[in-house]
């Protein structure tokens, strides 16, 4: 303290003055768990949830889903990966499905990767947004090296592992034996094509080096509508994720025979990753995925047992709220 | 209480050796450049502040890493710094440490500035300094202070403050005295008076020039000075003492004007020496805590560390793998070398690195904002504190101070009591009560009545009288025992150093006396003396005037022996007006029978004997007064021996003490009086509820046995029933005696008590002698083992620093709580050495004050301060370091089980910035809020029951088992919040951002959810800090998402327009509570601790409180 700090006028009073807030006096609501709060607390969740644990699971039942691992089968059994990355051999491969149940438009296509990392640090931090948005920036790489800069130093747009291990497997699908069309237009998130990636960003020296990652891109057509690309660069946040390929628009009867041709150009096989097809209509809760149905199940279950157990134990030792003779000292009289 | 207070600047003293002449400082009078030729001497330029703006970066850096956790994130962000290892980007990486530094730089740098500020003012004052003169002689000039040096001659005129530390040369009064007020010294505001020597006083100040004054060396004490002045062309030396000097920070009252040369400037002056802070403590609760932090500490090591050692493995197993995978592209094809890997450094390297970053990632394992919220918190509870009503003194107009800001939460823990007596438990307001003169008791109080008839002199205090008395002294004309009796009073009129300052009252004809000094004691003496018409008006350093019954009448005031505590009793030498000498000594009962010729009247002595019993019986404060008359032989005897030894340079104290002791003896006993040391108000409540609350109450008094133990019944701390123990011995073997007798009686006691209900309570009552024997002879073992077992302690005659080594007893041999309160500096030891310090802004100034952690008016307000803000504080402090901890973790283990899923390489799907915000915004202010607001009893209900308090003695709120609870429920909650959503979008198209900005959105509403349910007292400020937080929080989540740069644009908009979302926060929410929720109700209901069921009775009783408690509750489920 400073000794010097002149002391308050003496004769002025010090008495703080007196406001609710000061003297810890606001208006307050105290609320205690007694047994009717718990026992309806409890009985409240599980009545919510467990209807709403059914409606999810019907609603996860009613999806139709197609799924369909190919990798296995569309390569030879030996030298998996000179195989894939062979440039010249013909990799066509047809697979023939059927349609348990209708599938109604809109029929989502999706390829799904398995133990592929595309939430991998080195992956993940891979890439330049500034790069893919902004045509002056065409060279910030840092982050992408070494796939940032061509072998003679030019940018290389887009840049990183995740661009340059763009997916190339495609599918064409006929519905017994009818072509019928993947529309890919507006497969990406229409907020990505407007301001996440530029439309005077064109392609440059991608897929040029050495060894090539995947999926080259057409140069004349800039990045905010090279939606598959937009797709791939919306990294997933689990290790085996699906993503959107494209829309069927178009019902599909019950027992109708899916014929796919697939160009199985996409290496898994060099990590022992899997390659899987997924037709699926969808709901409100997203793909087929009986689990958050479950989930709510089990905890509204849980809760209404909660609220029997509670009064079970209530009946059985039953205490007064705030009676004096519980409190420790008066309790040690009584003994 | 005047004794101990001179006890106490003697102590003081005795730490600065006597004075030789090699390292004296020498100062010559009105030549400052002579005076600092040889050695600097400090300019009187003060520096309060800190900083300036050049060394205020690095210096207050530099303070502010002494915080080890601290230096711990500035490591973190160090490391983050190496690509290698960077987690973070550069900015959000440093945010949270350097967010954390700038609010505390910018606290620092305004407190800085207002130091600044106020050195500057003080700086650019104005004294009159004297400059020797062009032609015209010396004049005075005005100078600014900070061109003040040493060796100045100054001038000061009344009511101006002392630039420097001055030896007093001359003043406006003839006999060289002038008053000073050291209110910013000491705060004591009474007028000190302070002496110009006779030799200096009528040689004009530019005459002295080439005096040489050799003084001691600059300490800081203030009560202490040595030196001597020698004049030009004199051999001879006079001597200076602390009468002389007057300091910087005094205030010059009463006094036309003062001349006086400076002999320590700046921050030599006792004042700034002793400009030290309070000491530093720390909290029992933050010891604590630091032992949990090592908990953590060891966590986060382990989750490093099997991070780590999974990635090793991963990497090991997917070797041949890692060259192809797109995912982590091992090798860099484009340099020039061919097998070039990128970024890749072997497993063992790779491992190192995961292990560092994994540090990274999780470190707010080690909750960084912690550290400043407990700083809010405790500032917010010290506010509350110190603008609580309750604990303001009227009579003084004196708030409540924190004055330590960081033991706050000690206060609710508190077991053993050490309480100063005089001052503390009384009002240190003395009021004559009786007397015994001449072996006659007068101390019938239905006799007494207020002084009646018109008097010219009104002292300010007023004192009843004995009619009989007063008719004895005057009437009793040449009688023995009216002679005696005028005696009596005349000593207590001239045997003191009270200064008379007389002003004109209302009346015209009266006249108002302020009797001023520094011992409450004298005042009430000298009060009686002038009630019973013995009027002292007015002093002088030679002599005192004295009204006695209406004729003024000169007393010559030929030599002092001032009070210490070795002699307990002062004495003066008295030139009376008939020529005769006379000695006045009055002191302590037991130094003052040993120096009572007891042969001139057996009867008198065994008389005054007795009724100096009863007196001390009543509680009151008793003194004895002898005399005697010197003969011309005595008396120049004593002259010559008094003067030798006032000029001696060497040993000067021991050798007035020698002097003292050698004239005081044989004297002629007067008589004795009593004085009241009244109760403070609603002392004996307080001591009752304290007890209740199961925290011991020990007394430390100077004060007699007798007085003590009566004062200990009147204030309700000894009982009838206690049995007492007294050690009372006056050598070391009767000492050990008494203290064996003390341990088998507690021993019987403890054993008996066993067999029977109701447990004999016991009081040991200890002196000051006894404890001096226990311990020089290492028996604190004993003592300690008798006082634990004793519910009152009491000791009597203890010195200060014993004070401090009955509280260290206590302290060093058990954990229990220790607070000493006091008001004097005899308790400044004692207040230092407990863990909490109060000080009792009262009567006797503030050094206490100046050395405790808080400070108040009154003993009584320690229950509200204890029982309801310590405990509150404690409660709150307890609960939010508990959930601090909690709530980090919480993140850190959802990071955790993510890290498992991403080939453990520490990839995160909450954003960096939301990573850095989640403990700095989103969920800090929360939990701040509470901490200061939620009470978990009101005030009245905490002061009605006192044993509440035991919550916080048996660390109810704060320990081991509640931490592996909350840290249990924070493992169940991120497995919630985790598994939920992952078991949900496992193989769907979900992307990191969008799971990110739900795991972020779920933990933030969790933990503060779990707060909420925490919470007791629901305001309209809780529910915005809560509420407020979540809805801050998706705000922040919704504005890193409008950013097109940053990876994840637009997720949350996204995310929030699915249905799955919404159920998963709901099922998140939902399933992280339950647990939670279920063992709360079962616990409150069925294991219901006394808060619990005090929190039940509150309710039920208080009808206008209670809102419906169902909405309350239903937050849970409202999300």
């Amino acid at each position: 303290m400073d000794p010097f700090e002149v002391e308050g006028d003496s004769r002025k009073s010090n008495k703080p003055k007196y406001s609710k807030f000061t003297q810890q006096e606001l208006p307050a609501c105290k609320p205690l768990l007694t047994p009717g709060i718990v026992v309806s607390a409890f009985s409240l969740i599980g009545i919510l949830f467990v209807p709403i644990g059914l409606a999810s699971l019907s609603a996860s039942q009613e999806i139709v889903e197609l799924i369909d691992r190919y990798d296995t089968s569309c390569v030879p059994m030996t030298d998996k990966v000179g195989f894939i990355q062979n440039s010249k051999t013909d990799k066509t491969c047809t697979r023939t499905l059927t349609v348990p149940k209708q599938m109604k438009s809109p029929i989502y296509v999706y390829y799904q990767i398995g133990d592929f990392y595309q939430n991998h640090r080195r992956y993940v931090k891979s890439r330049s947004d500034k790069q893919l948005r902004y045509k002056e920036a065409a060279g910030l790489t840092k982050n992408c090296e070494p796939e940032g800069n061509s072998a003679d130093g030019a940018p290389i747009i887009p840049c990183g592992l995740i661009a340059w291990s763009l997916f190339n497997d495609t599918y064409t699908i006929s519905v017994n034996k009818k072509a019928i069309e993947v529309n890919k237009k507006g497969i990406a998130w229409q907020s990505d094509k407007n301001n996440k990636f530029g439309s005077d960003v064109y392609p440059s020296n991608f897929q040029k080096g050495n060894i090539i990652g995947g999926a080259k891109l057409n140069e004349s057509i800039p990045l905010s509508e090279q939606e598959d690309l937009i797709v791939w660069m919306r990294t997933a946040a689990l290790p085996t994720f699906r993503k959107l390929y494209g829309r069927i628009e178009a019902d599909i009867m019950a027992n109708d025979q899916l014929t796919v041709v697939i160009q199985n150009n996409y290496n898994t096989y060099s990590f022992g990753g899997s390659k899987v097809l997924v037709l699926s209509t969808t709901s409100w809760i997203g793909g087929k995925n009986n689990f958050i149905g479950v989930a709510y199940l089990t905890i509204g279950g849980l809760c209404l047992f909660l609220a029997v157990g509670f009064i079970v134990l209530y009946m059985f030792k039953p205490r007064a709220l705030g009676d004096p003779s519980y409190l420790s000292w008066n309790r040690d009289i009584l003994d | 209480m005047a004794e101990d207070h001179h006890g106490s600047s003697r102590h003081m003293s005795a730490s600065q050796k006597d004075l030789g002449d090699e390292d004296a400082r020498v100062v010559r009078v009105g030549d400052a450049e002579r005076t600092s030729e040889r050695l600097e001497y400090a300019g009187n330029a003060v520096r309060t502040a800190k900083y300036s703006p050049l060394t205020f970066l690095p210096r207050n850096l530099f303070e502010q890493f002494h915080r080890l956790a601290y230096v711990y994130f500035l490591v973190i962000a160090v490391l983050n710094q190496l690509p290698q290892l960077a987690v973070f980007g550069r900015g959000a990486s440093v945010m949270p440490l350097a967010f954390v530094l700038i609010v505390t730089a910018v606290k620092d740098a305004y407190e800085d500035w207002r130091r600044h500020r106020s050195d500057r003012a003080e700086n650019g004052r104005l004294a009159a300094v004297l400059s020797p003169g062009e032609g015209a002689g010396a004049q005075f000039r005005p100078t600014e202070w900070k061109h003040v040096r040493v060796g100045d001659v100054l001038r000061i005129v009344s009511n101006e403050s002392l630039p420097a530390d001055m030896v007093l040369l001359a003043t406006s009064e003839p006999t060289g005295v002038a008053y000073v007020q050291t209110l910013n010294l000491d705060g004591e505001s009474n007028l000190k008076t302070r002496y110009a020597k006779q030799e200096t006083l009528s040689t004009p100040p530019d005459q002295l020039t080439g005096a040489v004054i050799r003084c001691e060396r600059p300490n800081r004490n203030v009560y202490g000075f040595q030196a001597n002045l020698e004049l030009e062309g004199e051999s001879r030396r006079i001597p200076l003492g602390p009468s002389n000097i007057v300091l910087r920070g005094c205030e010059l009252k009463n006094t036309a004007w003062a001349v006086g040369v400076v002999v320590y400037a700046g921050r030599e002056t006792k004042a700034m020496l002793n400009n030290a802070g309070a000491p530093k403590k720390r909290s029992r609760l933050e010891t604590h805590m630091n032992r949990e932090t090592l908990f953590l500490s060891a966590i986060l090591v382990v989750l490093c560390a099997l991070v780590a050692a999974l990635s090793g493995v991963w990497l090991r197993t997917h070797e041949e793998e890692l060259e192809l995978a797109q995912f982590f592209h091992k090798r860099d094809y484009l340099s020039k070398d061919k097998d070039g890997n990128y970024n890749y450094y072997g497993i063992a390297a790779q491992i190192v690195f995961i292990f560092l970053m994994a540090v990274i990632v999780f470190q707010i394992m080690i909750p960084i904002s912690l550290y400043i919220s407990m700083e809010l918190v405790r500032l917010g509870q010290a506010y509350f504190m110190i603008r609580d009503t309750r604990l303001y003194d009227e009579s003084s107009n004196t708030r409540f101070q924190c004055r330590a800001l960081n033991i706050n939460e000690d206060l609710g823990q508190v077991k053993c009591v050490f309480s100063d007596k005089t001052g503390t438990l009384t009002q240190n307001k003395m009021e004559f009560r009786c007397a015994s003169i001449d072996g006659i008791d007068y101390s019938d109080i239905t006799r007494q009545q207020p002084v009646e008839g018109d008097r010219i002199w009104a002292p300010n205090i007023s004192v009843n009288t004995d009619s009989e008395l007063v008719k004895l002294i005057r009437d009793g004309g040449d009688t023995y025992q009216g002679r005696h009796t005028r005696e009596f009073f005349l000593a207590l009129a001239t045997c003191n150093t009270i200064v008379p300052m007389i002003t004109d009252g209302a009346d015209p004809k009266k006249k108002v006396i302020d009797y001023q000094g520094e011992s409450p004691d004298e005042q009430a003496l000298v009060s009686a003396a002038a009630a019973y018409g013995f009027v002292l008006v007015e002093r002088t350093s030679g002599h005192i005037v004295i009204d006695v019954l209406g004729e003024k009448q000169r007393y010559e005031v030929l030599g002092l022996h001032e009070f210490d505590s070795d002699r307990k009793r002062m004495s003066v030498i008295i030139g009376c007006p008939d020529k005769t000498v006379m000695l006045f000594v009055k002191g302590a009962d037991s130094s003052m029978f040993g120096v009572i010729d007891k042969t001139i009247n057996s009867d008198l002595v065994q008389a005054t004997e007795k009724h100096l019993h009863s007196y001390s019986s009543l509680g009151l404060r008793t003194l004895v007064i002898g005399m005697r008359e010197l003969s011309q032989a005595e008396f120049q005897e004593w002259q010559m021996a008094y003067e030798k030894a006032s000029t001696a340079l060497l040993g000067r104290g021991n050798l007035l003490r020698g002097v003292a002791a050698n004239i005081e003896r044989n004297l002629r006993l007067l008589g004795a009086s009593g004085i009241e040391d009244k109760l403070q108000d609603g002392v004996p409540e307080a001591i009752e509820k304290l007890r209740q609350a199961g925290i011991k109450v020990w007394v430390l008094t100077g004060d007699k046995q007798e007085t003590a133990i009566s004062i200990g019944y009147s204030c309700k701390l000894l009982t009838r029933e206690m049995t007492q123990i007294v050690i009372n011995s006056h050598s070391r073997d009767s000492c050990t005696k008494s203290l064996d007798d003390a341990i088998s009686m507690v021993d019987k006691f403890q054993s008996f008590s066993t067999d029977s209900q109701a447990r004999v309570p016991l009081a040991l009552i200890i002196d000051g002698n006894s404890l001096v024997y226990i311990f020089d002879t290492d028996r604190e073992e004993k003592l300690f083992e008798v006082a634990i077992a004793c519910d009152v302690v009491l000791c009597c005659r203890v010195a200060p620093l014993q004070k401090a080594g009955i509280v260290d007893l206590i302290k060093k041999r058990t954990s229990d709580m220790t607070l000493a309160i006091g008001d004097g500096a005899n308790d400044v030891s004692m207040i230092q050495m407990a863990d909490v310090g109060i000080g009792i802004s009262g009567q006797e100034g503030r050094q206490a004050v100046m050395a405790s952690d808080f400070a108040m008016g009154q003993f009584r307000f320690l229950v509200p301060l204890l029982l309801v803000h310590g405990h509150w504080n404690y409660q709150r402090m307890g609960y939010m370091i508990l959930y601090n901890f909690y709530r980090n973790a919480t993140f850190v283990f959802m990071l955790f089980w993510y890290v498992l899923y991403t080939g453990f390489t520490l990839t995160t799907a909450i954003t960096e910035w939301s990573s850095v915000l989640y403990s700095v915004i989103y969920t800090a202010v929360p939990t701040i809020v509470v901490a200061i607001l939620d009470k978990d009893l009101g005030r009245r209900t905490l002061l009605k029951y006192p044993q509440l308090y035991g919550a916080g003695q048996c660390e109810e709120n704060y320990n081991l088992r509640l931490f592996i609870f909350i840290m249990m429920d924070s493992v169940w909650q991120s497995l919630a919040i985790f598994f939920i959503p992952y078991l949900a979008y496992r193989k769907s198209v979900i992307d990191g951002a969008s799971l990110g900005d739900l795991w972020t959105l779920s933990v933030v509403i969790l933990v503060n959810i779990h707060l909420a349910m925490d919470v007791i007292r629901w305001n309209w400020i809780t529910h915005a800090a809560i509420w407020g937080s979540i809805v801050a929080t998706w705000i922040c989540v919704m504005i890193i998402d409008s950013i097109p740069i940053m990876p994840g644009f637009w997720a949350i908009y996204k995310v929030m327009g699915t249905g799955l979302f919404w159920a998963l926060l709901l099922a998140v929410t939902v399933a992280g509570m339950i647990p939670h929720f279920a063992a709360k109700a079962f616990k409150e209901y069925f294991t219901p601790s006394d808060i619990q069921i005090a929190r039940e009775m509150e309710k039920w009783q208080d009808t206008h409180d209670v809102t419906h408690p169902e909405v309350q509750m239903s937050t849970v489920v409202r999300v």
